[in-house]
Protein backbone atom coordinates (compact mmCIF):
# COMPACT_ATOMS: atom_id res chain seq x y z
CA UNK A 1 0.00 0.00 0.00
CA UNK A 2 1.43 3.33 -1.06
CA UNK A 3 1.79 5.70 1.86
CA UNK A 4 1.67 9.45 2.12
CA UNK A 5 4.56 11.27 3.74
CA UNK A 6 4.29 14.58 5.51
CA UNK A 7 7.43 16.43 6.57
CA UNK A 8 7.10 19.34 8.97
CA UNK A 9 9.87 21.84 9.79
CA UNK A 10 12.63 19.31 9.56
CA UNK A 11 16.16 20.34 10.60
CA UNK A 12 18.89 17.80 9.98
CA UNK A 13 22.14 17.78 11.94
CA UNK A 14 25.50 16.07 11.73
CA UNK A 15 26.53 16.49 15.35
CA UNK A 16 26.39 20.28 15.88
CA UNK A 17 26.43 21.09 12.18
CA UNK A 18 23.03 22.03 10.78
CA UNK A 19 23.08 20.46 7.32
CA UNK A 20 19.50 21.04 6.20
CA UNK A 21 17.04 23.51 7.63
CA UNK A 22 13.30 23.93 7.74
CA UNK A 23 12.06 21.40 5.22
CA UNK A 24 8.31 20.98 4.98
CA UNK A 25 6.65 19.00 2.21
CA UNK A 26 3.89 16.55 1.49
CA UNK A 27 4.67 13.55 -0.66
CA UNK A 28 1.57 12.08 -2.21
CA UNK A 29 1.05 8.34 -2.51
CA UNK A 30 1.26 6.74 -5.93
CA UNK A 31 3.35 9.55 -7.33
CA UNK A 32 7.00 10.16 -8.10
CA UNK A 33 8.66 13.06 -6.35
CA UNK A 34 12.07 14.09 -7.65
CA UNK A 35 14.55 16.03 -5.54
CA UNK A 36 17.12 18.03 -7.46
CA UNK A 37 19.82 20.48 -6.49
CA UNK A 38 23.58 20.96 -6.51
CA UNK A 39 25.94 18.57 -4.70
CA UNK A 40 26.12 19.12 -0.98
CA UNK A 41 22.74 20.83 -0.70
CA UNK A 42 21.41 18.05 1.51
CA UNK A 43 18.93 16.31 -0.75
CA UNK A 44 20.42 12.84 -0.16
CA UNK A 45 20.73 13.60 3.53
CA UNK A 46 17.07 14.57 3.55
CA UNK A 47 16.13 11.38 1.69
CA UNK A 48 17.90 9.31 4.33
CA UNK A 49 15.93 10.92 7.12
CA UNK A 50 12.73 9.63 5.55
CA UNK A 51 13.55 6.04 6.51
CA UNK A 52 15.68 6.84 9.52
CA UNK A 53 18.94 5.91 7.88
CA UNK A 54 20.46 9.30 8.61
CA UNK A 55 20.87 8.43 12.28
CA UNK A 56 23.18 5.54 11.35
CA UNK A 57 25.89 8.23 11.10
CA UNK A 58 27.33 8.78 14.60
CA UNK A 59 25.81 11.84 16.32
CA UNK A 60 23.49 12.53 13.43
CA UNK A 61 20.00 13.62 14.38
CA UNK A 62 16.92 15.51 13.28
CA UNK A 63 14.49 18.04 14.69
CA UNK A 64 10.95 18.28 13.37
CA UNK A 65 8.34 15.77 12.33
CA UNK A 66 7.90 13.18 9.63
CA UNK A 67 4.61 11.36 9.33
CA UNK A 68 3.89 8.35 7.17
CA UNK A 69 0.13 8.43 6.83
CA UNK A 70 -0.67 9.03 10.52
CA UNK A 71 2.38 7.40 11.99
CA UNK A 72 5.03 9.66 13.52
CA UNK A 73 8.25 8.10 12.21
CA UNK A 74 10.34 9.71 14.93
CA UNK A 75 7.80 9.13 17.69
CA UNK A 76 8.88 7.52 20.94
CA UNK A 77 9.01 3.77 20.77
CA UNK A 78 9.14 3.62 16.97
CA UNK A 79 11.61 0.97 15.87
CA UNK A 80 13.87 2.39 13.12
CA UNK A 81 14.20 -1.08 11.63
CA UNK A 82 10.47 -1.34 11.10
CA UNK A 83 10.52 2.11 9.47
CA UNK A 84 13.21 0.91 7.06
CA UNK A 85 11.13 -2.14 6.28
CA UNK A 86 8.17 0.05 5.39
CA UNK A 87 10.30 2.53 3.44
CA UNK A 88 12.69 0.79 1.07
CA UNK A 89 15.78 2.29 -0.46
CA UNK A 90 17.73 1.87 -3.67
CA UNK A 91 21.20 3.35 -3.87
CA UNK A 92 23.37 4.94 -6.51
CA UNK A 93 25.63 1.94 -6.97
CA UNK A 94 23.82 -1.37 -7.33
CA UNK A 95 24.66 -3.31 -4.17
CA UNK A 96 23.35 -6.86 -4.39
CA UNK A 97 24.68 -9.09 -1.64
CA UNK A 98 27.75 -10.36 -3.47
CA UNK A 99 27.84 -13.91 -2.16
CA UNK A 100 24.12 -14.54 -2.55
CA UNK A 101 22.32 -15.92 -5.58
CA UNK A 102 19.80 -13.86 -7.47
CA UNK A 103 17.03 -15.74 -5.69
CA UNK A 104 18.55 -15.25 -2.26
CA UNK A 105 19.09 -11.55 -2.89
CA UNK A 106 15.39 -11.02 -3.44
CA UNK A 107 14.45 -13.39 -0.59
CA UNK A 108 16.89 -11.82 1.87
CA UNK A 109 14.56 -9.14 3.15
CA UNK A 110 11.69 -11.56 3.43
CA UNK A 111 13.75 -14.03 5.42
CA UNK A 112 14.86 -11.28 7.79
CA UNK A 113 11.38 -9.98 8.31
CA UNK A 114 9.28 -13.09 8.65
CA UNK A 115 10.44 -15.97 10.74
CA UNK A 116 8.53 -18.68 8.94
CA UNK A 117 7.65 -18.65 5.31
CA UNK A 118 6.84 -21.63 3.14
CA UNK A 119 9.15 -22.39 0.27
CA UNK A 120 6.29 -22.20 -2.24
CA UNK A 121 5.19 -18.79 -0.91
CA UNK A 122 8.75 -17.55 -1.02
CA UNK A 123 9.13 -18.78 -4.61
CA UNK A 124 6.01 -16.93 -5.56
CA UNK A 125 7.08 -13.69 -3.85
CA UNK A 126 10.52 -13.81 -5.44
CA UNK A 127 8.99 -14.31 -8.86
CA UNK A 128 6.45 -11.57 -8.35
CA UNK A 129 9.12 -9.14 -7.17
CA UNK A 130 11.41 -9.95 -10.08
CA UNK A 131 8.49 -9.55 -12.48
CA UNK A 132 7.62 -6.19 -10.94
CA UNK A 133 11.22 -5.15 -11.39
CA UNK A 134 11.08 -6.22 -15.07
CA UNK A 135 13.90 -8.66 -14.46
CA UNK A 136 12.15 -12.02 -14.34
CA UNK A 137 12.44 -12.90 -18.04
CA UNK A 138 16.18 -12.19 -17.99
CA UNK A 139 17.04 -14.25 -14.90
CA UNK A 140 14.38 -16.93 -14.49
CA UNK A 141 16.72 -19.63 -15.81
CA UNK A 142 19.62 -18.71 -13.55
CA UNK A 143 18.09 -17.83 -10.21
CA UNK A 144 20.82 -19.68 -8.37
CA UNK A 145 23.68 -17.82 -10.00
CA UNK A 146 25.30 -14.98 -8.03
CA UNK A 147 23.62 -11.62 -8.26
CA UNK A 148 26.99 -10.00 -8.79
CA UNK A 149 27.21 -11.72 -12.19
CA UNK A 150 24.48 -9.53 -13.65
CA UNK A 151 25.08 -6.34 -15.63
CA UNK A 152 24.94 -3.02 -13.77
CA UNK A 153 21.44 -2.26 -14.97
CA UNK A 154 20.25 -5.76 -14.08
CA UNK A 155 21.87 -5.50 -10.65
CA UNK A 156 20.04 -2.25 -10.04
CA UNK A 157 16.74 -3.86 -11.00
CA UNK A 158 17.66 -6.76 -8.70
CA UNK A 159 18.08 -4.24 -5.88
CA UNK A 160 14.69 -2.77 -6.73
CA UNK A 161 13.20 -6.29 -6.68
CA UNK A 162 14.81 -6.84 -3.27
CA UNK A 163 13.44 -3.53 -2.01
CA UNK A 164 9.88 -4.20 -3.17
CA UNK A 165 9.86 -7.87 -2.10
CA UNK A 166 9.02 -6.80 1.45
CA UNK A 167 6.16 -4.73 0.04
CA UNK A 168 7.10 -1.35 1.44
CA UNK A 169 4.78 1.65 1.32
CA UNK A 170 7.44 3.98 0.05
CA UNK A 171 10.46 3.53 -2.19
CA UNK A 172 13.39 5.90 -1.89
CA UNK A 173 15.92 6.07 -4.71
CA UNK A 174 19.21 7.88 -4.36
CA UNK A 175 20.52 8.57 -7.85
CA UNK A 176 19.54 5.10 -8.98
CA UNK A 177 20.70 5.58 -12.57
CA UNK A 178 23.88 7.59 -12.25
CA UNK A 179 26.05 4.49 -12.62
CA UNK A 180 24.02 3.11 -15.52
CA UNK A 181 24.14 3.47 -19.31
CA UNK A 182 21.20 5.14 -21.13
CA UNK A 183 19.48 1.85 -21.99
CA UNK A 184 19.57 0.57 -18.40
CA UNK A 185 18.52 4.04 -17.27
CA UNK A 186 15.51 3.90 -19.53
CA UNK A 187 14.62 0.46 -18.16
CA UNK A 188 14.73 1.82 -14.60
CA UNK A 189 12.71 4.89 -15.56
CA UNK A 190 10.06 2.73 -17.24
CA UNK A 191 10.03 0.57 -14.13
CA UNK A 192 9.55 3.59 -11.88
CA UNK A 193 6.54 4.68 -13.91
CA UNK A 194 5.05 1.21 -13.54
CA UNK A 195 5.82 0.99 -9.83
CA UNK A 196 4.20 4.30 -9.02
CA UNK A 197 0.75 2.74 -9.32
CA UNK A 198 1.60 0.75 -6.17
CA UNK A 199 4.22 2.78 -4.37
CA UNK A 200 5.13 6.25 -3.29
CA UNK A 201 8.48 6.98 -4.94
CA UNK A 202 10.98 9.64 -3.98
CA UNK A 203 14.04 9.96 -6.16
CA UNK A 204 17.15 12.06 -5.77
CA UNK A 205 18.72 12.76 -9.13
CA UNK A 206 21.38 14.95 -10.66
CA UNK A 207 19.88 14.32 -14.05
CA UNK A 208 17.36 17.09 -14.50
CA UNK A 209 16.00 15.56 -17.68
CA UNK A 210 15.33 12.43 -15.68
CA UNK A 211 13.43 14.42 -13.08
CA UNK A 212 11.46 16.06 -15.89
CA UNK A 213 10.75 12.72 -17.58
CA UNK A 214 9.60 10.63 -14.65
CA UNK A 215 8.42 12.76 -11.78
CA UNK A 216 5.05 14.29 -10.99
CA UNK A 217 6.43 16.71 -8.45
CA UNK A 218 9.91 18.23 -8.29
CA UNK A 219 11.57 19.76 -5.26
CA UNK A 220 14.61 21.99 -5.63
CA UNK A 221 17.15 22.03 -2.78
CA UNK A 222 19.89 24.60 -2.56
CA UNK A 223 22.46 25.89 -0.10
CA UNK A 224 21.44 29.17 1.45
CA UNK A 225 25.08 30.24 1.13
CA UNK A 226 28.63 29.03 1.63
CA UNK A 227 28.85 27.22 4.97
CA UNK A 228 25.10 27.62 5.46
CA UNK A 229 22.54 24.86 5.65
CA UNK A 230 20.70 23.47 2.66
CA UNK A 231 17.01 24.24 2.25
CA UNK A 232 14.05 23.29 0.13
CA UNK A 233 13.73 26.31 -2.16
CA UNK A 234 10.68 25.31 -4.13
CA UNK A 235 8.50 22.29 -4.66
CA UNK A 236 5.76 22.12 -7.25
CA UNK A 237 4.37 20.12 -10.12
CA UNK A 238 7.19 19.08 -12.41
CA UNK A 239 5.66 20.81 -15.44
CA UNK A 240 5.54 24.04 -13.44
CA UNK A 241 9.13 23.71 -12.19
CA UNK A 242 10.49 23.15 -15.70
CA UNK A 243 8.32 25.74 -17.45
CA UNK A 244 7.63 28.61 -15.09
CA UNK A 245 9.28 28.08 -11.70
CA UNK A 246 8.36 30.68 -9.07
CA UNK A 247 11.84 31.10 -7.70
CA UNK A 248 14.72 32.63 -9.63
CA UNK A 249 17.26 30.30 -8.02
CA UNK A 250 15.24 27.35 -9.33
CA UNK A 251 15.16 28.78 -12.83
CA UNK A 252 18.89 29.52 -12.73
CA UNK A 253 19.62 25.98 -11.63
CA UNK A 254 17.46 24.16 -14.18
CA UNK A 255 18.68 26.46 -16.97
CA UNK A 256 22.31 25.89 -16.09
CA UNK A 257 22.86 29.46 -14.88
CA UNK A 258 24.84 28.70 -11.78
CA UNK A 259 28.40 28.25 -10.60
CA UNK B 1 27.74 28.11 -16.38
CA UNK B 2 26.77 26.93 -19.85
CA UNK B 3 28.54 29.83 -21.49
CA UNK B 4 28.36 28.82 -25.16
CA UNK B 5 24.70 27.92 -24.81
CA UNK B 6 23.74 31.30 -23.43
CA UNK B 7 25.73 33.07 -26.11
CA UNK B 8 23.76 31.07 -28.69
CA UNK B 9 20.46 32.06 -27.06
CA UNK B 10 21.51 35.70 -27.14
CA UNK B 11 22.47 35.41 -30.80
CA UNK B 12 19.06 34.04 -31.56
CA UNK B 13 17.35 37.02 -29.92
CA UNK B 14 19.75 39.41 -31.70
CA UNK B 15 18.96 37.88 -35.07
CA UNK B 16 15.28 38.28 -34.37
CA UNK B 17 15.77 41.94 -33.45
CA UNK B 18 17.80 42.31 -36.64
CA UNK B 19 14.93 40.88 -38.68
CA UNK B 20 12.52 43.38 -37.11
CA UNK B 21 14.80 46.19 -38.11
CA UNK B 22 15.08 44.80 -41.66
CA UNK B 23 11.33 44.55 -42.15
CA UNK B 24 10.79 48.01 -40.66
CA UNK B 25 13.26 49.43 -43.18
CA UNK B 26 11.62 47.44 -45.97
CA UNK B 27 8.16 48.81 -45.19
CA UNK B 28 9.45 52.32 -44.77
CA UNK B 29 11.12 52.25 -48.19
CA UNK B 30 8.26 50.37 -49.86
CA UNK B 31 5.81 53.02 -48.63
CA UNK B 32 8.04 55.81 -49.86
CA UNK B 33 8.54 54.08 -53.21
CA UNK B 34 4.78 53.81 -53.56
CA UNK B 35 3.95 57.36 -52.50
CA UNK B 36 6.81 58.99 -54.39
CA UNK B 37 6.61 56.72 -57.43
CA UNK B 38 10.25 55.76 -57.01
CA UNK B 39 11.05 52.71 -59.14
CA UNK B 40 14.63 52.36 -58.00
CA UNK B 41 13.65 52.28 -54.36
CA UNK B 42 10.91 49.72 -55.08
CA UNK B 43 13.45 47.51 -56.85
CA UNK B 44 15.74 47.75 -53.85
CA UNK B 45 13.05 46.58 -51.47
CA UNK B 46 12.20 43.70 -53.82
CA UNK B 47 15.77 42.50 -54.10
CA UNK B 48 16.43 42.89 -50.35
CA UNK B 49 13.59 40.59 -49.32
CA UNK B 50 15.77 37.52 -49.79
CA UNK B 51 17.87 38.73 -46.85
CA UNK B 52 14.84 38.53 -44.56
CA UNK B 53 14.09 35.04 -45.85
CA UNK B 54 17.69 34.02 -45.14
CA UNK B 55 17.56 35.49 -41.64
CA UNK B 56 14.39 33.54 -40.93
CA UNK B 57 16.03 30.30 -42.11
CA UNK B 58 19.01 31.05 -39.89
CA UNK B 59 16.80 31.72 -36.86
CA UNK B 60 15.03 28.42 -37.39
CA UNK B 61 18.27 26.52 -37.73
CA UNK B 62 19.65 28.10 -34.58
CA UNK B 63 16.46 27.32 -32.68
CA UNK B 64 16.49 23.74 -33.93
CA UNK B 65 20.10 23.25 -32.88
CA UNK B 66 19.42 24.69 -29.44
CA UNK B 67 16.48 22.32 -28.96
CA UNK B 68 18.46 19.34 -30.19
CA UNK B 69 21.67 20.00 -28.29
CA UNK B 70 20.88 22.02 -25.18
CA UNK B 71 17.47 20.83 -23.99
CA UNK B 72 16.43 24.33 -22.93
CA UNK B 73 13.83 24.69 -20.16
CA UNK B 74 11.71 27.47 -18.63
CA UNK B 75 12.54 30.96 -19.97
CA UNK B 76 15.15 29.55 -22.32
CA UNK B 77 12.66 27.14 -23.82
CA UNK B 78 10.09 29.90 -24.23
CA UNK B 79 12.72 32.06 -25.93
CA UNK B 80 13.41 29.34 -28.48
CA UNK B 81 9.73 28.60 -29.10
CA UNK B 82 8.90 32.29 -29.39
CA UNK B 83 11.80 32.82 -31.78
CA UNK B 84 10.51 30.13 -34.14
CA UNK B 85 7.06 31.73 -34.25
CA UNK B 86 8.28 35.31 -34.32
CA UNK B 87 10.71 34.58 -37.15
CA UNK B 88 7.82 33.37 -39.24
CA UNK B 89 5.76 36.49 -38.49
CA UNK B 90 8.70 38.71 -39.33
CA UNK B 91 9.26 36.93 -42.61
CA UNK B 92 5.61 37.50 -43.49
CA UNK B 93 6.05 41.18 -42.66
CA UNK B 94 8.95 41.28 -45.09
CA UNK B 95 6.76 39.66 -47.76
CA UNK B 96 4.01 42.22 -47.20
CA UNK B 97 6.50 45.06 -47.66
CA UNK B 98 7.58 43.23 -50.82
CA UNK B 99 3.99 43.23 -52.09
CA UNK B 100 3.74 46.98 -51.58
CA UNK B 101 7.00 47.50 -53.48
CA UNK B 102 5.79 45.24 -56.30
CA UNK B 103 2.57 47.23 -56.60
CA UNK B 104 4.65 50.39 -56.95
CA UNK B 105 6.76 48.73 -59.64
CA UNK B 106 3.75 47.33 -61.51
CA UNK B 107 2.09 50.72 -61.97
CA UNK B 108 5.25 52.67 -62.63
CA UNK B 109 5.49 55.38 -63.97
CA UNK B 110 1.89 55.93 -62.87
CA UNK B 111 1.24 56.29 -59.14
CA UNK B 112 -0.57 53.34 -57.58
CA UNK B 113 -2.72 55.46 -55.36
CA UNK B 114 -5.23 58.14 -56.24
CA UNK B 115 -4.54 61.37 -54.37
CA UNK B 116 -7.70 60.94 -52.31
CA UNK B 117 -6.23 58.02 -50.31
CA UNK B 118 -2.54 58.98 -50.22
CA UNK B 119 -2.73 60.47 -46.76
CA UNK B 120 -4.29 57.30 -45.31
CA UNK B 121 -1.48 55.18 -46.68
CA UNK B 122 1.10 57.66 -45.55
CA UNK B 123 -0.21 57.32 -42.02
CA UNK B 124 -0.68 53.54 -42.16
CA UNK B 125 2.90 53.23 -43.39
CA UNK B 126 4.16 55.41 -40.58
CA UNK B 127 2.32 53.49 -37.87
CA UNK B 128 3.22 50.09 -39.34
CA UNK B 129 6.92 50.95 -39.43
CA UNK B 130 6.73 52.29 -35.91
CA UNK B 131 5.15 49.02 -34.75
CA UNK B 132 7.98 47.01 -36.30
CA UNK B 133 10.56 49.25 -34.60
CA UNK B 134 8.72 48.84 -31.30
CA UNK B 135 8.73 45.08 -31.79
CA UNK B 136 12.49 45.28 -32.24
CA UNK B 137 12.78 47.14 -28.94
CA UNK B 138 10.53 44.65 -27.19
CA UNK B 139 12.71 41.78 -28.44
CA UNK B 140 15.79 43.57 -27.12
CA UNK B 141 14.39 44.72 -23.79
CA UNK B 142 11.70 42.10 -23.06
CA UNK B 143 9.59 45.00 -21.86
CA UNK B 144 6.09 43.64 -21.34
CA UNK B 145 4.49 47.08 -21.01
CA UNK B 146 5.99 48.21 -24.29
CA UNK B 147 4.63 45.02 -25.87
CA UNK B 148 1.15 45.99 -24.74
CA UNK B 149 1.50 49.45 -26.29
CA UNK B 150 2.02 47.80 -29.65
CA UNK B 151 -1.37 46.21 -29.31
CA UNK B 152 -3.12 49.54 -28.80
CA UNK B 153 -1.14 51.25 -31.60
CA UNK B 154 -2.28 48.51 -33.93
CA UNK B 155 -5.86 49.69 -33.44
CA UNK B 156 -5.01 52.84 -35.39
CA UNK B 157 -4.02 50.77 -38.43
CA UNK B 158 -7.24 48.76 -38.14
CA UNK B 159 -9.28 52.00 -38.03
CA UNK B 160 -7.57 53.37 -41.13
CA UNK B 161 -8.01 50.04 -42.90
CA UNK B 162 -11.72 50.05 -42.16
CA UNK B 163 -12.08 53.66 -43.20
CA UNK B 164 -10.53 52.91 -46.61
CA UNK B 165 -13.48 50.68 -47.40
CA UNK B 166 -15.94 53.50 -46.96
CA UNK B 167 -13.85 55.61 -49.33
CA UNK B 168 -13.75 52.89 -51.99
CA UNK B 169 -17.40 51.97 -51.63
CA UNK B 170 -18.46 55.54 -52.22
CA UNK B 171 -20.75 55.72 -55.28
CA UNK B 172 -18.76 58.70 -56.44
CA UNK B 173 -15.44 56.77 -56.48
CA UNK B 174 -14.00 58.08 -59.72
CA UNK B 175 -10.85 55.99 -60.16
CA UNK B 176 -12.20 52.77 -61.60
CA UNK B 177 -12.18 49.14 -60.54
CA UNK B 178 -8.44 48.46 -61.00
CA UNK B 179 -7.55 51.26 -58.66
CA UNK B 180 -10.14 50.13 -56.13
CA UNK B 181 -8.61 46.66 -56.15
CA UNK B 182 -5.14 48.11 -55.64
CA UNK B 183 -6.29 50.23 -52.73
CA UNK B 184 -8.14 47.31 -51.14
CA UNK B 185 -5.19 44.97 -51.38
CA UNK B 186 -2.64 47.53 -50.25
CA UNK B 187 -4.78 48.49 -47.27
CA UNK B 188 -4.95 44.81 -46.38
CA UNK B 189 -1.15 44.47 -46.64
CA UNK B 190 -0.62 47.19 -44.06
CA UNK B 191 -3.27 45.81 -41.78
CA UNK B 192 -1.70 42.33 -41.90
CA UNK B 193 1.77 43.73 -41.42
CA UNK B 194 0.71 45.52 -38.24
CA UNK B 195 -1.06 42.41 -37.01
CA UNK B 196 2.10 40.36 -37.37
CA UNK B 197 4.03 42.99 -35.40
CA UNK B 198 1.48 42.55 -32.61
CA UNK B 199 1.97 38.79 -32.80
CA UNK B 200 5.74 39.19 -32.43
CA UNK B 201 5.22 41.38 -29.37
CA UNK B 202 2.85 38.82 -27.87
CA UNK B 203 5.45 36.12 -28.29
CA UNK B 204 7.84 38.22 -26.25
CA UNK B 205 5.22 38.62 -23.53
CA UNK B 206 5.05 34.83 -23.51
CA UNK B 207 8.83 34.62 -23.07
CA UNK B 208 8.66 36.85 -20.00
CA UNK B 209 5.43 35.73 -18.34
CA UNK B 210 5.03 32.15 -19.51
CA UNK B 211 1.43 32.87 -20.43
CA UNK B 212 0.48 31.44 -23.79
CA UNK B 213 -0.43 34.29 -26.11
CA UNK B 214 -3.90 34.57 -27.54
CA UNK B 215 -5.84 32.59 -24.97
CA UNK B 216 -7.76 35.62 -23.87
CA UNK B 217 -7.17 39.00 -25.43
CA UNK B 218 -7.65 40.58 -21.99
CA UNK B 219 -4.46 38.95 -20.76
CA UNK B 220 -2.23 40.85 -23.10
Amino acid sequence: MAKRIEVKDLDIYYDKFLAVQGVSMTIQPRSITALIGPSGCGKSTFLRTLNRMHELVPNARVDGKIFMDDEDLYGPGVDPVSVRREIGMVFQRPNPFPTMSIYENVAAGLRLNSTRIKKADLDELVERSLRSANLWEEVKDRLNRPGSGLSGGQQQRLCIARAIAVQPGVLLMDEPCSALDPISTQAIEDLMLELKSDYTIVIVTHNMQQAARVSDVTGFFNLRGVGQPGELVEIDETTKIFSTPSNKATEDYISGRFG
Amino acid sequence: MREAYHVELENLANNLAGMSSQVADAMERATRAMLEVDLELAEQVISDDVKVDDARAECEEQAYALLALQAPVATDLRTVLAAIHAAESLERMGDLALHVAKAARRRHPEPVLPDAVRSYFSEMGEVAVRLARQAEQVIKTRDVDAARTIESDDDRVDDLHRHLFTVIMDKEWPHGVASAVDVTLLGRFYERYADHAVSVARRMVFVVTGKMPGYTSDDI
